[in-house]
């Protein structure tokens, strides 16, 4: 595994000088996203009912084009929530084009887990205020890694194929009172010697790309080296679907996207120590989490009036269920209803109402949030 | 799940059949790259229009996405041909 990064390390730092000597001109881009909301909280704990403004995200993207082969590509995201601010770094990779089929990267990235994290998450391409169930941040789904990638796409048979193969630092399993058992995913330092493995394969069956079915995979020992949790291993998948196309009878674009993860650790049992420290026994058996999400949206950009142009229509559901003997199980299912006004292609004003129901962290929950998301790009 | 599951398996069955009889290479070959604009940015956010950028921004971001949207180099080359030449 060491003599593959190292190899990636040589290949792309060849690159970097070879790419060097042929580019006349590098190109240097900040772009980024910022989102400001306002959230109205209906909750079955009056303590969390309310409602309040929310900064969001502010998040500064950099781009650096040394050649035509090279470029360096890193987002950090700034967050004020719940009274909390916080800074992380999204990514910060360097990519170079090996040639028409294969790109190498190796940094931190966001990983091809399915297709939210990577390609849809950020606010002003996400069509709705919030994040499914289970995709957001530390959840069932691995966000980002460490490591080094190849990437590409080819034609093939008459259809298009695209694939992402990585060996990343990889998730760490948490052992503690709260969240024995799950996983903790976009991690930079290394718990343990064995890395990650995971990847993506995309197939685009039509000439028109409008629909893509991918599988991804991802295998990792996931505990702290030299603890009785060391050996421990998870097995993750995901299968996603896009299919985005202009549909002339009803007067615009029909996007639907959906994607399945799950994750499974092997059965262990967990020394956990109560707020007196006193210890105890915590055994997850069959420690499966699974989380999805089905979207369905419609724009209809074929209107004459510029209003209505510009508007569009979502749906979501999503699920996330957690094994019922982990500390903070959750089991919650969610609804949202969206309608977006498209301001500039990357700016808009959405407005969300979503239910979400089930049993959540530390007990029931039944909350209707209505949520006013502004976002643009710049 | 239920509905995931049989979603996928109707969408591979067909896919795999509609596929076998279409040439893709050529028709992306045949096709120009405002009509590979027009179908491929939109998969995953809005079309930037060509104006949006200058010449130089988008040779940056033509690599950018690239690499993120996995395009083939015959689909990257088409498209960002014509926003270079339309804006
Ligand atoms: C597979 C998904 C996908 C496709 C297809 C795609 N993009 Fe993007 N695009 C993204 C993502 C994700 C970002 C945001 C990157 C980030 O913020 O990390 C982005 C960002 C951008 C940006 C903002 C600047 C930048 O580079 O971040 C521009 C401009 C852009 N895309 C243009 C295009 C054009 C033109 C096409 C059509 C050839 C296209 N994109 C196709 C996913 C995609």
């Amino acid at each position: 595994m060491k003599k593959l990064l190292v190899l990636l390390a040589i290949i792309v730092s060849v690159g970097t000088t070879y790419g060097q000597e042929k580019s006349k001109e590098s190109r240097f881009m900040v772009r980024g996203y910022g989102s400001a909301s306002y959230i109205s909280l209906d909750s079955a704990d009056e303590h969390d009912s309310g409602s309040s403004f929310n900064m969001g995200t502010f998040a500064p993207i950099f781009l650096f084009k040394a050649s035509d082969k090279l470029m360096f590509e890193a987002e950090l995201e700034f967050e004020y929530e719940h009274g909390e601010f916080e800074i992380m770094l999204e990514y910060a990779n360097l990519s170079y084009i090996l040639n028409d089929y294969m790109t190498v990267r190796a940094g931190k990235f966001i990983l091809p887990f399915g297709t939210f994290g990577e390609r849809l998450h950020p606010s002003w391409i996400n069509k709705l205020a919030s994040m499914p169930l289970g995709f957001g941040h530390g959840a069932v789904s691995p966000s980002s890694g460490v490591g080094a990638e190849v990437r590409g796409a080819f034609d093939f048979k008459g259809s298009k194929i695209n694939y992402a193969l990585y060996a990343t630092n990889g998730p760490k399993l948490k052992t503690d009172a709260h969240g024995a058992g799950m996983l903790e995913f976009g991690l930079t330092d290394d718990n343990n010697k064995n890395k990650a493995i995971g990847g993506r394969l995309g197939y685009l069956p039509f000439s028109d790309s409008s629909l893509e079915l991918g599988f991804s995979f991802m295998n990792a020992t996931v505990g702290d080296a030299h603890t009785d949790y060391e050996d421990t291993k998870a097995n993750l998948f995901a299968y996603d679907l896009s299919y985005v196309k202009k549909i002339n009878p009803l007067g615009g674009v029909i996007d639907i996207k959906a994607q399945y993860n799950q994750s499974t650790v092997d059965d262990r049992t967990y020394e956990i120590h109560d707020e007196n420290d006193v210890p105890s026994d915590l055994v997850i058996n069959d420690n499966k989490s699974t989380a999805y999400y089905a979207q369905l949206s419609y724009k209809p950009t074929m209107s004459n009036n510029d209003f209505i142009k510009n508007l569009e229509f979502v749906g979501r559901m999503s699920k996330v269920e957690t094994p019922d003997a982990s500390p903070e199980t959750s089991d919650l299912e969610s609804t949202t209803f969206g309608i977006n006004y498209w301001l500039s292609w990357r700016s808009a004003i959405k407005v969300n109402y979503q239910l979400i129901d089930g049993i959540g962290g530390h007990g029931a929950v039944d909350d209707k949030v209505f949520t006013i998301q502004w976002v643009i790009g710049l | 799940m239920k509905a995931f599951k049989f979603i996928a398996i109707v969408g591979l069955i067909a896919t795999v059949g509609i596929s076998c009889s279409t040439e893709r290479a050529t028709a992306v070959q045949n096709k120009a790259g405002v009509q590979l604009w027009g179908e491929n940015c939109v998969r995953c956010h809005n079309t930037p229009s060509p104006a949006s950028f200058n010449d130089a921004d988008w040779s940056t971001i033509e690599m950018h996405m690239k690499v993120r949207a996995n395009l083939t180099a015959t689909e990257s080359q088409k498209i960002f041909e014509f926003i270079r030449s339309a804006n």
